[in-house]
């Protein structure tokens, strides 16, 4: 009998960082795919892929130069009714490879769909594919040449997915794209953008409370821009708040062109690590944030839950919103059981690894990547319930929840969402 | 302007056709890809994916592995799933990656063969072509290989060439085409591909004769006839049920489907008195099966001419199609086509 490869957090711990198994490097076999990887192998099939993310921008509409394959399941974005008339495609053959043909027919390609529709576009996003990168197309030169044939703001997207592990993967590129338009604007000190995101934090995310207790009055988010001149304004901001390492090399961007710094914060769900990370956010402009009420209403929450559910058992998956070491880490420090996290290993999950050693040795880690998941079996994990799609596909009729929708949860009013979500499934 | 897309989004190209070929068969199914095209197999053009677990793949190719045409990798990689997988053959598919850097999918499949102890399957497929092109090799490569022994002929046994989702759009049609040919005719119907495993590929000279339902199959009919002397008819057995009630007399009608599909429509209304057939096509047209007037259709402008000027009454096409002629003012009947809206019936 077959049975899926796993390692025991403690084994993982004890081998250390520099023995990562090959069964957890992507790059060490095939990738097996499920329903669990489908957010691994086409991004924009679920949330933000480079796709989605391109048109973030206010206005915008997307021409996909690619083989038809590339851009087939686009259909699945373009049902929804914000996406409408925006994505357009100029399908690539063996002749366009060969001789490069197609890069000929852009400009035309973007006069003519912006012709076609009732409202100028605001930008016209160019994505190209793996063909492309291996071609070594020069994509910011043919874009300058269909601005000046459509008269309208032409930019590259780069959905290279051969690209992913490298030094700029394609989401890194495409947040360095979105905002590659803004041009330098006077500063005001009370303005402030967040960066990481294609969609808004939950909309009663403290975040926004304490930034506006320390004197800032306007806080930008591309998703929440309404139309192109909003988005210009970003221009404006004193600072960058990054909640997203993927944003780091955009801000970079921001602080070299427009000389607006930045400062980074991450998407935790341990309550005492958040409250360090606004106590040093808050000494860093200058203020001492007092988040004792949000601590505590997000701690409660957790407390409701354990209520309803006092022996939970948990199951965390790497499809959702927020890291699955650390959320795993996060459950076990609230007191309750984590037999199984399905993740992809960094580098950087070891610092949650060491930790979670601590607390529970056993707990299971397995690669959603790994071939042998074809057999992963269920029955004897101990698990009642569930985060993560990929979590919820592997214990089908187990309550869980995805945790991956588009409104962004942070900070406690993340933590409290969580458990409220997991209270309701729960009971 | 040749190749840009404006109304419809691309269809399903040829690795789709290939995969879902090869999906329920039993064996692992390598997409020769950095994992979008994986992606786009599985999330969206292999219905039966979500619902069924299959040892599909992705190769997980990086920069590079096609820049330095690291073959051996992707060999060492397929040998250690074939060691941990149960599988029956191994299938390498092409999408656009290797067929930039030109990979030799022969020397894939020697180099494939001497590692493990599979019977190995290479679909060259690009990503350029649709997804019948890539059915059709898929199809051949898949009957050649496993169809190797000759058979006695069972009268009352039949095989269904050419089903897959893309084709038929529907997951219930093998059942429903095997409940009708043993009603109607007491015979089992074979359904290749879905729903009927490898071993019915292996027994393919046992079958009295093969329907034909699409004509990414045709190529495969005709190789079995040539080696087996299996005689094919060409026809989809279920057309009356993408028949809506109502009046076809003396009617203008267009058809947009696949080959086999349309084909069966035009017959069935010229039966119930429809007065002239026109029928079109987005994918691969075999000339034995063309009539006068028929057309291929090459980009979104071949199909809105042909509609403003064809005078039609009633048209037969996936819903996907309606906006782009929205002055048409005749009946539009809503004909699903997977591979070209992924949607089924």
């Amino acid at each position: 009998m077959r049975e899926a490869y796993y390692c025991t957090v403690k084994e993982l711990n004890d081998s250390g960082k520099e023995n990562i198994p090959d069964q957890f490097k992507s790059n060490m076999h095939l990738i097996y795919s499920s329903p669990a990887t489908l957010a691994f192998n086409s991004p924009g099939a679920e949330g933000f892929g480079v796709k989605r993310a391109g048109l973030a921008i206010p206005d915008s509409i997307m021409l996909i130069v690619a083989p038809g394959c590339c851009g087939r399941n686009t259909s699945l974005i373009s049902s929804m009714r914000e996406y409408d008339n925006r994505f357009f495609y100029l399908m690539m053959d063996e002749t366009d490879i060969v001789t490069g043909r197609h890069l000929k027919k852009i400009p035309k390609a973007v006069e003519e769909v912006c012709a076609g529709l009732e409202k100028k576009p605001s930008v016209v996003m160019i994505c190209i594919t793996c063909v492309d990168a291996l071609l070594g197309t020069d994509m910011e030169r043919v874009c300058r040449k269909a601005e000046e044939r459509a008269g309208l703001p032409v930019r590259p997207c780069y959905m290279y997915a051969l690209t992913r592990e490298g030094r700029k993967p394609p989401m890194v590129h495409v947040r360095q794209s979105l905002y590659s338009l803004l041009e330098p604007a006077k500063k005001k000190g009370n303005v402030v953008n967040l960066l990481g995101f294609f969609s808004p934090l939950v909309d009663d995310c403290e975040l926004y409370e304490l930034l506006h207790s320390a004197g800032i009055k306007t806080i930008h988010e591309i998703s929440r821009c309404r139309d192109f001149d909003e988005y210009k304004t970003m221009a404006e901001a004193n600072f960058n708040l990054v909640l997203h390492q993927e944003a780091r090399a955009a801000a970079e961007d921001f602080h070299e062109r427009l000389r607006i710094p930045f400062i980074e914060l991450r998407r935790l769900y341990q309550t005492d690590k958040i409250e360090n990370q606004y106590q040093a956010f808050g000494s860093v402009l200058g203020v001492a944030f007092d988040t004792d009420a949000y601590r505590r209403e997000a701690e409660q929450a957790v407390e409701h839950f354990r209520k309803v559910r006092p022996d939970a058992s948990f199951a965390v998956g790497e499809c959702m919103n927020g890291d699955p070491f650390e959320m795993a880490l996060a459950l076990l420090k609230y007191g309750f059981k984590v037999p199984e996290i399905y993740g992809t290993i960094t580098i950087e999950n070891f610092v949650y690894m060491k930790h979670i050693a601590e607390l529970s040795p056993d707990t299971k880690v397995f690669s959603n990547m790994e071939p042998t998941m074809l057999y992963y079996d269920p029955k004897k994990s101990g698990v009642n319930i569930t985060i993560g799609k990929d979590a919820l596909y592997y214990h089908q009729g187990c309550p869980g929840i995805m945790w991956n929708q588009d409104e962004q949860p942070f900070g406690f009013a993340g933590v409290r969402r969580l458990f409220e979500a997991l209270k309701e499934v729960a009971e | 302007m040749r190749g840009l897309r404006k109304y419809l989004t691309p269809f399903a190209p040829d690795q789709s056709g290939a995969v879902s070929v090869l999906f329920e068969l039993g064996g692992i199914v390598v997409i020769c890809d950095a994992g979008g095209c994986t992606g786009n197999v599985c999330g969206f053009d292999e219905p039966r994916w979500f619902e069924q677990k299959s040892a599909i793949f992705s190769a997980g190719l990086r920069d590079m592995d096609a820049i330095l045409g690291r073959d051996d990798r992707l060999v060492a990689k397929l040998a250690d799933a074939a060691e941990k997988v149960d599988a029956a053959f191994t299938a390498v598919i092409g999408t656009p990656v290797p067929a930039v850097i030109a990979t030799d999918y022969l020397a894939l499949r020697r180099m494939t063969e001497k590692k493990m102890n599979l019977p190995v399957l290479t679909v060259d497929t690009d990503g350029m072509e649709l997804y019948d092109k890539g059915e059709e090799k898929a199809f051949l490569e898949l009957f050649k290989t496993f169809a190797v022994e000759k058979y006695p002929v069972d009268e009352h046994k039949i095989g269904v060439l050419g089903m897959t989702p893309q084709d038929v759009s529907d997951l219930a049609a093998a059942d429903k085409i095997r409940e009708l040919f043993q009603r109607k005719y007491g015979q089992k119907a074979v359904c290749y591909c879905m729903g009927d495993g490898l071993e019915e590929v292996k027994k393919v000279s046992s079958v009295s004769k093969n329907i034909v339902v699409s004509p990414a199959a045709l190529a495969t009919a005709k190789y079995l006839e040539k080696t087996f002397g299996t005689a094919y008819e060409i026809y989809y057995p279920l057309v009356e049920d993408l028949l809506p009630e109502m009046d076809y007399t003396g009617k203008r009608i267009l058809v947009v489907h696949q080959q086999v599909i349309a084909g069966s429509i035009r017959k069935e209304l010229l039966k119930r008195g429809a007065k002239a057939i026109q029928t079109a096509c987005w994918f691969m047209m075999k000339k034995e099966l063309q009539a006068d007037g028929d057309v291929i259709l090459r980009d979104e402008d071949a199909y809105i001419e042909l509609v403003q000027n064809g005078e039609f009454d009633i048209i037969f096409a996936d819903e996907c199609m309606d906006r782009m002629t929205p002055k048409f003012d005749g009946t539009f009947v809503n004909t699903r086509h997977f591979a070209v809206s992924g949607k089924l019936i």
